[in-house]
Formats: structure tokens, sequence, C-alpha cells
């Protein structure tokens, strides 16, 4: 029989990579308009997992700077004989100043301390006769650098302060700092579980949404397979299609974050006597909605990128 | 074109579905592939294309040992045959002409080059009017039509078909027929699986016959 195949083929043009791109993209598109509902509840999925861990993200960002403030309280003060003169006092200052982790450094002289302690004990002043300037040492209040505020940075540089000539006494609230300190400690592990676990939950919630999406359209999978596709070829639609679900789904988090925050500072303040604003409540910092942003799109990518592995095996 | 050296497939132990086949097809022919329903048909088809992998032996296919390709290089061989599936496996959720077109936008066509030809193959098949509409609001020898569009569309090197003719009336059975004939005259290798006897034994082609997985009859027809 005669085998006179393909000569009046005609001649036809391959898509260059552009026209590849766009044929990708156009699907991808065709793809979500063709399965709106599925597509709107991956999206839904998404923007809901990562709303739940942006508010995560909020706390903690704004608990941050509460402790933040809190642990410049960490302050240890050193307590020396009598009243120095300004030299010997300058001197004494000077050295302090060059031990590691020292901050801002306030000298409280007996008449200043008579008079705070009097301004704690006011109302009582029966009490207060007695005292005199004499009693109260004069004494210079530490502040610690951010990084030496911890347990162990702080036996250390008092242990190294209590070497300094001239001080008779130091005096650290122990007890409150470490306190405070496990408290952190504490906190930031909760965080990180919380957080941990949340990522696992969330990554595989998409997954499986995604799954279901691709699931729907199995018998599309098998035949572009069937016809001559690659895998490559077959996965780019539904892999874009994930990064634009992850950056739908980010970008409505944000927004419904932003609203559930400017609904909170603007009302809290009339429902309880916590003003926000005044506290120093904050909204997310550009940075970090931008690797919110990029999370969500990883998310829609490796979602998809897992679930297609389970049906691509052509 | 095609050949199996001593091809056996076994779906579940001690049950064949295939044994020991050898067969060759030449570049041009027209071959039915028939014998009674469970005779293994489908199951020879499947491995044209890559389908199944046999559970002995060799098929080469257009010079090439399939069952000694790694899964990226399928693809390949897969442009090469265009098959028209038993149930047709069009996609319900896109119009006729996009059903079509998937054979061309795989191999990185144009898209104006993919709406010319496609145009042209249905126009042929007497579907132009339907070209917008979506598979399952056609009736079974239309969508039957479109299945063979999309197979031919490329002219392929091999067509393989597994019952095109099944559950459709004596007019769709003749122009099924013609539209492959009319393929195997442009150049395509023409494999047609059926067990409709009234289809195979008039036609004067090459008949081969299987039997619990066995080629029990090679003819070429002119008697
Ligand atoms: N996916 C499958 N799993 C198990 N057995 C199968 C499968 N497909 C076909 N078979 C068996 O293989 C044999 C050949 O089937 P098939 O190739 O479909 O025959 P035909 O197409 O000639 O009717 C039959 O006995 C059938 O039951
Ligand atoms: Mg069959």
């Amino acid at each position: 029989m005669a085998g006179n195949k393909a000569g009046k083929r005609p001649k036809l043009t391959r898509e260059g990579f552009g026209g590849q791109v766009a044929y990708f993209f156009n699907r991808a598109i065709a793809n979500i308009r063709q399965n709106i509902l599925i597509n709107l509840l991956t999206i839904g999925t998404i923007s809901l997992a990562i709303l739940i861990f942006s508010l995560l993200l909020l706390l903690y960002v704004n608990l941050e700077k509460v402790t933040d403030k809190w642990s410049e309280r960490v302050q240890v003060t050193a307590y020396f004989e009598g009243e120095l003169p300004p030299r010997e006092l300058k001197v004494l200052i000077g050295r302090i100043q060059s031990l590691e982790g020292t901050g801002k450094i306030t000298y409280i002289s007996k008449s200043e301390a008579l008079k705070r302690f009097r301004e704690r004990l006011r109302g009582q002043d029966a009490l207060l006769e007695e005292v005199s300037a004499d009693i109260l040492p004069a004494s210079l209040e530490i502040q610690l650098k951010k990084e030496f505020r911890g347990d162990d940075a702080l036996s250390y540089y008092t242990a190294a302060l209590r070497r300094v000539p001239g001080i008779s006494e130091i005096q650290y609230g122990e007890d409150w700092v470490q306190r405070f300190n496990s408290f952190m400690d504490f906190m930031r592990l909760l965080g990180l579980f919380v957080g941990g676990f949340l990522v696992l939950a969330v990554v595989f919630i998409v997954a499986n949404t995604i799954k279901i999406t691709i699931y729907s359209r199995k018998d599309e999978l098998e035949l572009l397979g069937l016809v001559g596709a690659t895998r490559l070829f077959i996965k780019i639609p539904f892999l874009i299609e994930g990064i634009l679900q992850g950056a739908a789904g980010a970008i409505l988090a944000i927004a419904l974050l932003f609203g559930l925050y400017y609904g909170f500072i603007h009302n809290a303040g009339s429902l309880t006597n916590f003003n926000p604003l005044e506290n120093g409540i904050v909204f997310l910092p550009l940075t970090y909605m931008a690797y919110v942003f990029i999370g969500g799109i990883l998310l829609g990518f490796l979602g998809s990128l897992a679930s297609l592995k389970k049906f691509i095996n052509v | 074109m095609i050949e199996l050296h001593n091809v056996s497939l076994s779906y579940q132990r001690d049950a064949a579905a295939l044994s020991n086949i050898n067969l060759k097809i030449e570049k041009g022919e027209f071959v039915f592939l028939t014998g009674v329903s469970g005779a293994g048909k489908s199951t020879l088809l499947k491995l044209l294309y890559g389908g199944l992998n046999p559970s002995r032996g060799q098929v080469l296919i257009d010079g090439q040992n399939i069952t000694r390709l790694s899964s990226s290089q399928i693809p390949f061989v897969r442009r090469k045959v265009g098959v028209v599936f038993q149930d047709f496996k069009l996609l319900p959720g896109r119009t006729v002409l996009e059903n079509v077109a998937l054979t061309l936008e795989v191999l990185g066509w144009g898209k104006r080059d993919i709406g010319k030809k496609v145009y042209h193959i249905l126009k042929q098949m007497g579907l132009e009017h339907k070209i917008n509409t979506t598979p399952l609001r056609l009736s079974g020898g239309e969508q039957q039509r479109v299945a063979l569009a999309r197979a031919l569309v490329n002219d392929p090197k091999i067509v393989l078909a597994d019952e095109p003719t099944g559950n459709l009336d004596e007019n769709s059975k003749e122009s099924v027929l013609n539209i492959l004939k009319e393929a195997n005259i442009k150049g395509s290798t023409v494999v047609i699986a059926s067990h409709d006897k009234r289809l195979t034994e008039n036609s004067h082609r090459r008949m081969i016959v299987l039997d619990k997985g066995r080629i029990v009859e090679d003819s070429n027809g002119r008697k």
C-alpha cells in the first residue's frame, strides 16, 4: 500500500517563547473561569489560613514591641558609700560605661533618692519625718543594652560590675527579671509551636483543597498525556493557577486583617478603657506584608506541585 | 511502522490478556483487528501508544522500542500516534474547537495556525457549524467525529481507533470508515479494533483476528 505521507502538509509556524507564556497564562485563566466555584473555594481556604497566620504575626509584632518597652525596665542599681565628689563620680561612671552591655547611666544623688522615697510614701508623712537624706545612699541606675537583658548575660554583667572598685552593693530585682525573662522565653516557645503547627496545618489543608481541584480535572490531565503533552506542559498552567490563587488569597487575607485591625483600633477605645493607638498598637510592617504575600504565592505553588505529583506519572 | 515481538501482558497473575504476540504492520497499511469481546483488542491498542507496558516482549513504533523509553520520551511517541478512544475522552468543559485544538497546542503550534487547521478538519467532517458547541450537546456520531478530528488533526503517522463504529447508525459508520480511509490515503498507517463482523468482513483489508489473547488468523483480505 502506498506510503505517500505528509507531502501536502501546510507549513506551520511554532509558537515563540512569548506565545508559549501567553498560552500558559491564558490556559490558567480559562481554567479558573471554567471552575470558578472550586477556585473561589481554594482562594477562600488559602486566605483563611493566611489570615489566621498573619493575625498571629500581628499579635507577635505588637507583643514584641510591648516587651521591648518592658525590658527597658531591666536595670541594675549600683550603690556606693557616701556621696562621691564629682571627679571621682566621673571616673566611676567611666569605668561602668566601659563594661560591655552598659546602656544609659543615671546618677541618683542622696537628695534625689529622698525625693523619690517621699513620692512613693506620700500620705504617710509621720513615717517620713524620721528620714533624712543621710540615711539613703546615692546610686547609679544602669540600663542594659537589649542583648544583655537575658538571665545569663545579666549575671555575667553583674559579676563584672561587682569587681568595679568603689561599688559597695548592687541590686537588680533578680526575681522580677528572672520571671519576666522566663515568661518571654515561654511566649516565644509557644509562638514557635503554635506558628509551626499552624504552618503545617495550613500547608496540609491547602494542599488538600488543591488536590480536590486537580482531582476534578484528572480526565483532562490524563487526556493531555495521551495526546502527547510533556509533563511540564501539563503542569505549568496548574502551577500558574496555584500561584494566582495564592496571590489572591494573600491579598484577601491582608485586606481582611487590615479590616480587623481598623475595626479594633477604632472601637476598642470606646468599648474598653484600652486605647490601642496610645499604646502603640501597629499594623504589620510592609516587609512582613511582603513576606505574607510571598508566602501565599509559595503556598499556592507548592500546594499545586505536591498535588500534581499524585496525578501525573504519565 | 509497528512491530511486536513476543509480547505478553497480564493484568492479573495466571490470566494473560495477550500471550506471545508477534506482529508487523508496515507503513501505510490499513488493518482491522478483530475478535470477540474480551479477546484483547483494546489491550493491544493500548500497547501501541504506551498506555500500557507489556509484561514481556518488545513493542516498536516507527523504529523506536517504546518499552525501553523513559516516561519523559513517551509524549514524543504519542505525537506520532493519533488515538480514537472507545469512550472518546472529549473534555466536556471545552468546545469542539478547543477539544480538537489540544493535539496541536501540545505541539506548540501558534494560535492562528491552530484555528485554521482545526476549522479545516472540522469542515471536512461536516462539523463546522458545531465548532463552539460542547461535546455533551452532540449526538454519538458527531462526538465520534470530533474524536476522530482530534486524532487526525496533526496528520499522525499512525492512527489507532478502538471500536470507532460501535453504537453508530449505518450512515455514521460509513462516514467514520471513510474518514479513516482518507487518513490512510494521506499517508497514515491505520489500525481499527472492532468486533463488528459486518464492518470487517467485506472490507477486503488485512484482518488480524485475536482470540483469548492470541493471534488466530492474519489474512490480507484479498481472497
Ligand atoms: N484494566 C483491566 N484490568 C483487568 N483486566 C482487564 C483490564 N482491561 C481488560 N482486562 C481483561 O483483559 C481481557 C482483554 O480485554 P480487552 O483488551 O478490553 O478486550 P477487547 O477489547 O477485545 O474486548 C479481558 O479478559 C478483560 O477482562
Ligand atoms: Mg475493547
